[in-house]
Parts: structure tokens; sequence; C-alpha cells
């Protein structure tokens, strides 16, 4: 760590000395070590060294920035330079600013050192595993990491952060084959402290292979209705993760384009939804304790109890808007759960979709969007049917908030996010020949 | 250094390689009239990767010089040696049996910080003051260039320089029921420097008019009617059809992992009219949008022709796949850091033209879309693909209509393949777009405009 100090404060201080009224610094060193599995075999041995330095100045009101990926003088003072000319070509902006000084930390989480011989185990005990319990599993491509990672965040303020975690990641891209029928692809990424860890057991794996194996019998659907779309935990994230985009973050408040920027202290989605930023739950791995602007991270609430809390706005959007900073810049999110099991909620569902992986395009910014429900099943009936190729789903994100069916009392914890189940009505679902076979239904 | 490495993979008697590696950026964003984005990079190191029957290690280090490279060869050896004895294959010696060499002879040319950013502001400011219907505006100028010196122990040496410059405008306008519709457009540039392509900022004016009256009529947009349609998918927007549709389930990586390709090589997979190729250098007479000549494992790089005349005929391979499946590599194999291992990946994947005229296309459909901007995509190993689109009209008895709202497409390539009966006489390229699969990488897509049946998402 003191290398990385020393780096920091050699480059707080040239860039000083070039004339910076403020400058902050992040200075880091890492390695990780990966194993991967492509077409069910192992293939490949990885292990990857890296050094960074990112600079951000303010001279004379104007921003530059600039990142190198050493840390000796040499490389430094050319990434000074760079800072130092783009400023110079910049354009005068009272909201710029760097970190201030609250209260300095250094923080160590996490398995620091990887055991390489016992992670090396765990994952080919997860690729027997598979082939045992799911011989039509294919596994098409498996990446197990371990990532170690120090770094120091610092400015003219006196701000001094340092940071030093480890832990595990395994990510598996899987399909089913039976002869000439194949399934879509699904994934499953896991963060976790254990090399030992039992991955096939960690919650919801197992879940997901078996509907990989029934997808098998899939069939295209044919028509088109409206009805309740049940999206898993790992999809409900991935359209968390679009809706604090393109309605919370930096881009749309500065543009004004947020279908939600004046809706602070609002309802903006059924009062059963509450969605936090939790790197502080124990459950996350190594979950973030510095922003990226260089503030001490702290979990808090976006949406509470349907009302709209917080935007995840940086210090300049914040500045830029007068809203306030968010506290974290993770994308560690939690949703409280519900009190109706997964089954409950599907039980009450007239005609809808399971849809357990989103393959669609860029939503617009009011939060329309359409797509591919991938490794999905249709419901009728209070019950899951069959699995579906060739499906499409549209809607509205923000009006989709407030038309929630309900959100399970079970969780998965991918050890990034703690996600249950969620059902919202009113999504259109369609394949094809659509003008045969058309339905309303709430 | 260059003798260093030679003299270390002299005698190895499997393939193995070397890679130096320099990346370097500048990034201009202008939001709504504020410049938030005002940086460039540097990203220096080398990556190893030696082949030990059937297994590979790969190592990496930021920096350079001689110590450095030998940490990591030592490492990358270690790391073969490791996976060899846990998990053997007994796989024969693999060699690349025509080594290439190519050396890039223009030199690196770096930009100025300054001329992006007046660039930007200049047609930040044009577009403030020339349109006043817009809810909110952006300019990003992107100037990146990878800089790569290969060796491998077969005797391949490539020195070869990627520079890539574009300019990206979005803009905005809110709807009468209160939404904000949004288009953007890559706007010039090309595998080049910022000077190669841009000099006035006048010059991009026209196009900047063009995108804003496609905004306007979006603005009044209205949502498709859900289901399969009969769609002219227009040349700009034809790549992702190659790129998404067809490419990912011909490579060979994905193939081993059982995609639709591998039970279709010989077979017609497509209307007689569909002729698809992954260009290496040169396509269809012309530069390619991002040419390659020598790819990351030492393979001088062909042409990979993929449909012929509706028949898949190949595979896009790197060594090891191409050994697997008896085909001749064509120099697939790339990596995108020097971090990164290489991979089978896209060059400059085309659908060939056909003879008709987009106006006769559009004419002939009576009831259908016709899609010109899209934004992103994604394959399946089924061969199941979806892009999103972001600017098309309503064609009713051969005439252009109302203007779409967002939405995407979707179908399975080889069945949608099928229903191809027209193509346009004319080729499109977008040069600009990454391609993720592990590993980001620069890749260009092209062809014709197509009339064919696919899923359109909607209400």
């Amino acid at each position: 760590m003191e290398r990385l100090k020393q780096a920091a404060a050699y480059t707080l201080q040239a860039l000083r000395a070039a004339g910076a009224d403020d400058a902050q610094v992040s200075c880091a060193e890492g390695k990780a070590e990966e194993f991967n599995v492509d077409a069910g075999e192992f293939s490949l041995i990885r292990s990857v060294y890296s050094a960074s330095a990112s600079m951000k100045v303010i001279k004379g009101r104007k921003k530059g920035t600039a990142a190198v990926n050493q840390l000796d003088k040499e490389a430094i003072d050319i990434a000074v330079a760079e800072c130092i000319a783009a400023a110079d070509s910049g354009v005068e902006d009272d909201a710029l600013s760097i970190a201030a000084l609250e209260e300095n930390a250094d923080f160590k989480e996490g398995s620091l050192v990887c055991d390489k011989a016992a992670f090396f185990d765990s994952v080919i005990r997860l690729t027997e595993d598979i082939k045992r319990e799911y011989p039509q599993i294919m596994i098409e491509q498996l990446i197990a990491t371990h990532s170690y990672g120090k770094h120091v965040v610092a400015n003219t303020n006196g701000v001094l952060f340092t940071e030093e975690d480890g832990s595990y990641n395994v990510s598996v891209m899987y399909s089913a084959h039976d002869g000439e029928n194949a399934t879509s692809f699904n994934y499953f990424d896991y963060d976790f402290l254990d090399p030992r860890t039992d991955i096939i057991a960690l919650e919801g794996v197992r879940a997901m292979l078996d509907r990989a194996v029934a997808e098998l019998e899939t069939r295209p659907f044919t028509g088109k209705f409206v009805g309740t779309a049940v999206f898993s935990p790992a999809c409900l994230g991935d359209f968390l993760g679009i809706i604090t985009g393109s309605f919370t973050g930096d881009i749309a408040l500065i543009e004004g384009t947020s279908p939600w920027k004046n809706k602070l202290g609002e309802k903006v989605a059924d009062e059963r939804v509450t969605v936090s930023v939790i790197p502080h739950d124990p459950r996350i791995v190594c979950g973030e304790r510095i922003t990226s602007d260089g503030y001490r991270s702290e979990d808090f609430d976006i949406i509470k109890n349907g009302v709209l809390n917080s935007f995840c706005l940086s210090e300049y959007a914040a500045n830029k808007t007068g809203l306030a900073r968010a506290k974290s810049t993770s994308g560690c999110i939690g949703v409280t759960p519900g009190e109706k099991s997964l089954d409950e909620l599907i039980a009450g569902v007239d005609r809808g979709i399971l849809v357990c992986r989103f393959s669609g395009g860029e939503p617009a910014n009011n939060g329309d969007f359409s797509g591919v429900a991938k490794n999905s099943f249709l419901i009728e009936n209070g019950k899951i049917t069959c699995p579906v190729s060739e499906t499409m789903i549209s809607g509205n994100m923000a009006e989709m908030l407030f038309h929630l069916r309900g959100v399970s009392a079970e969780t998965v914890c991918d050890g990034a996010s703690v996600l249950p189940y969620a059902a919202f009505d009113g999504v259109t679902v369609s394949g094809g020949a659509g003008d045969e076979a058309t339905s309303e239904e709430g | 250094m260059d003798e260093y490495i030679r003299r270390a993979l002299a005698g190895v008697m499997n393939h193995a390689e070397v890679r130096t590696q320099t990346m370097r950026g500048r990034n201009v964003s202008v939001v709504s009239g504020n410049l938030v984005g005002n940086s460039s990079f540097v990203s220096t190191g080398v990556g190893a990767r030696f082949y030990q029957d059937g297994v590979w290690g790969f190592a990496s280090s930021s920096g350079g010089g001689e110590e450095n490279v030998k940490a990591v060869i030592a490492s990358a050896k270690e790391n073969a040696a490791l996976l060899h004895s846990r998990r053997p294959k007994h796989k024969p010696a693999l060699t690349n049996a025509r080594p290439a060499e190519h050396r890039e002879q223009t030199p690196f040319r770096d930009t100025d910080q300054k001329l992006l950013t007046d660039f930007a502001r200049a047609l930040d400011s044009h577009i403030e003051t020339t349109y006043k219907d817009l809810a909110s505006r952006s300019v990003v100028v992107r100037a990146n260039c990878i800089e790569k010196t290969l060796y491998t122990a077969e005797g391949s040496f490539a020195y070869q320089l990627f520079p890539r410059v574009y300019v990206i405008v979005v803009m905005s306008m809110e709807t009468a029921d209160g939404a904000t519709v949004e288009l953007f457009d890559v706007l010039g540039g090309g595998a080049g420097y910022f000077t190669d392509y841009y000099s006035d900022p006048s010059q991009l004016y026209p196009a900047i008019d063009k995108l804003h009256t496609e905004l306007a009529a979006k603005k009044e947009g209205v949502f498709p009617n859900a289901g399969e349609r009969l769609c002219v998918i227009d040349s700009e927007i034809a790549g992702m059809v190659a790129h998404e549709a067809v490419g990912h389930t011909t490579e060979a990586d994905l193939v081993l992992a059982g995609s639709v390709a591998a039970t279709n090589l010989h077979k017609q997979v497509a209307s007689p009219l569909i002729s698809l190729t992954d260009f290496a250098h040169t396509a269809f007479g012309q530069p390619a949008p991002l040419p390659v000549y020598v790819d990351d494992e030492g393979t001088e790089c062909k042409d990979a022709v993929i449909i012929k005349d509706g028949i898949l005929v190949g595979y896009m391979n790197n060594l090891e796949s191409a050994l697997h499946f008896g085909m001749e590599p064509a120099g697939n194999a790339r990596a995108y850091n020097y971090s990164d291992e290489p991979l089978v990946r896209m060059r400059n994947t085309a659908l060939h033209p056909g003879q008709d005229k987009l106006a006769d296309m559009i004419a002939s459909v009576e009831d259908g879309y016709y899609l010109t901007k899209t934004q992103n995509g994604q394959a399946d190993t089924t061969g199941e693909f979806m892009f999103g689109i972001t600017m098309g009209y309503e064609i009713k008895n051969g005439k252009l209509g109302r203007a779409l709202r967002d939405t995407t497409i979707s179908g399975v390539a080889f069945n949608m393949l099928k229903t191809v009966d027209m193509l346009s006489d004319t080729v499109s390229w977008d040069f600009a777009g990454y391609c993720g699969k592990k590993q980001p990488m620069p890749v260009s897509m092209g062809g014709p405009a197509i009339r064919c049946k696919v899923n359109i998402g909607g209400r």
C-alpha cells in the first residue's frame, strides 16, 4: 500500500506543480487468477497483473482527466501533462469539484490471498456435478476468477482512503441439448469468499439448471395477449439496472429527460416496492467502500415504499442539478421481499409469462421497452404450462412499477445483489402470427 | 526487447505467442452544453500464451521491460503446465503451418485533445442555436488506437495499428404526452485518425439536419403492431443481421459449444440470394472498414466465407478449431487488450448485395415496416437473435407511413434468412461498434437492404 500512497502523493504534487487548483487521484494494483472452461472442457488458466493511476484536475474552473496503467514517475508525468492539457482545453463549469474531506479510513476485507488449489478443486467439482446431475447441460463457457486489488484515493483537500479486498467469482454460460434440440443460453454469476464453496449448492443455481432442462420442450408462442410478467431475480436485477440508469442517473437528470426528474418524494411505484443500494449488507461480497467520487460509501434507498427517495447522482450531476449526491455509486441492489411464495404468486396469474432472461433493445428514455423473453415459461390458470421460444414482451417500465402484482418472499443473493421474483401486470406478450389469437386481460 | 522475445520463443515446439500492446484513447462528451467527458488514457503491457497438449496458459502484466516479459512468459508456461497436470487432454501439437509477417509502415499519429474538444463544442453550439425544439443534445468524439506487436513460436511477426475515430450526435424531443424520444447517429469517421476524416464542423451539418428531421418524425411516431411482419431492413442496419443473426452462431468456439450451425454445415440455411463473408481487409473491391492483416495467433488474414448462395459453407476459426474441423484458418483469433487471450472474433462481416432497388423493395410491401436505425443486438447459440430498432416507418400499400417509436425485432436466423426474397444493390457499413464476448472488440458489419419476415415488438 505504501507504494500506492507514494504514487498518489507524487501525482498530486505533480498536478499542483503543473497549475492544478484541485486534484484527485486513484492509484491501484491488482492480480486476477482465472480458470476457463469452453464447450464443457477446461481450456485455459490466466493470470493478470494490473496497475493504474487515474487522475482528475480542476484548473481555472475547467476539468481534465487522464489514466495510465503504470505507476512509475515517467508514466505518471506523461499522464499529468495530458490531464493538464485536457483541462486547458476544457470549459469553465462551477459544478466541478473534488471530494470534500470528511473522515479518512482504511478498508480491508475478503479473501486477500488466492487459494488456487482449493478454488480449482471447487470449479472441477462444479463441472463434474453438472455433468452428473444434468447430463443434458452443456457448459458453453465458465470463467472462475479470484480477484485481488488494493487502491488509494487521495486528493488535494486531504482525502486519503485505502482499500484492499479479494473475492472469488464464478460465471457460467450454459444451455441444454438433446440431439439436435437445444435451448437458449442462460447464465449465472456468483461472488463468494470461500474457495471451497459448493458452487452448485448456491441458492438459485439448481433451480436455473432444472429450468434449462425443462426448456428442451420449448415451443414457439403464437398470438398476443396483455398479461402478467413474473421476472426472475436475475431478470429483475437487469430491469432495475436499466431503470436506475435511465430514470435516476447523471445523464438523464442533467439532460432533464428522466420521467422522474420532478418526482423526488413522490410516488413512483406501488407502495410494496422498496429498492435499495446495499454495499454494506453482510450478504454482499466486498461491497463498495469508497464511491467513485472519493467519499465513504453508505447504503441508501432509491425507492422506499413506492416513493422516490434518492437519485443515483455523482457529485458533479448533483452540483449541476441542485439535487443530492448518491451515498453509494455501487450497483449492489436489494429489493425488499414480499410475503407470498413464488408458487403463490404464479397461482394467482390467469395468463402470463415467467421471464428468466430478457434480451431487448435499449429502452426509450420514458421506459418503453420491448425484447425477447428468453428461457421463459407460459403461465396459464395459475400454473406454468410450457417453456416458450420466439416470444417477445413489451411495456413501459415506469408504468410497470405501479402495476405490481406481488414480490416473492424468497430472494436470491448472488453476492452482488439480493433480489426476489416480482410479478407485474399489463405487459404485452407476443409471438409469431400475432393477429390470429389476440386477447386482453389485466 | 525484440531479440529477447524471439529468443524466448525459439525452440518452442507447440504454438506460443507473445504480444506487446499499447492502447490509447481520447474521449470528449458534451451533454446539453456541459463538457462532462474530457479524458485520455494510455494502457501498455505484455501478454503471453503457451499451448500444452490441448490446454493453454496465459499471463499478462502492465508495463514493459525485459524483466516484465520474462515474468509473464514464465507465468504463462506455469499456467499451461498446471492445467495440463490436472486436466490433461493429450492432444497433438498445435502449430501454424504458414507463419505470417506484416509491418505497418504508417506511424501512430496522436491528436491534440483541444482539437477534439473544440470540434465537439462547435457542433454542440451549432445544434443549440439551430434547433430550438430539442429536449436534450449530446456530442461525443472518440479517437482510439490499438498498437500491437506479435511474435509467435512458429516465426510469425506482426506490427499493426488499429486507429479508429468517430463522432456521435444524440438528440431528444419531448412528445405531446410528455415522453421523450431520442435518436443518435454516427457521423463520419472510420479506421484512421481525426484529421483524416474531420476538418470543419460544418461538413457534418447536413447529417445533423437529417437526424433532426427523422427525430421530428419519430416524435409523432407510433408503436408497431407486435407480431411477425414483412419488413424491409435498411442497408444501414443490415450489418446487424450479418453479425448478430448469423455471425455469432458460426464462430467455431460457439459451434463447439453446440450452436445451431453445428448441425447445418453444407446445408441450405438461407434463401439462395444470401451470401455472407467475414472480410479480412478488403471487401467488394474496397478497403474493409476495419482491416486486419494478421490475427493474434500469427495467421495471415483471409476472407472467411460463411454462407454462399444460401448454403452454410464454413465457420470462423482459430488455429485449434480449424484443426478440429479440418478447415483452413482465416485469421479470426483476436484479442482486445494485452491482458486478453485471443478468441474467435468477427472482423468485417457482411451480407453480399443483390440486384433490387430500395424504392422497389418498399413499393412491394402492402403492410409492413421499413426499419432504418439500430442500437444494440444480441445473438443466441440457437440462432435466435434480437436487435433494438430506434428508427423506422410503417409501410402501407407500398408507401412509407408514420414513423415508429423504439422497438425490437427478433427471429431465428436460419428461418428468417429463408424468407429473404429481395436484396438491394448497395452495401452500407457500420464500423463504430464493439462486439461483446468476454472481451470487447472493434468490429464492422455491413450489407444491403433486406426484405424478410421478422417478429417485431410493440403494443
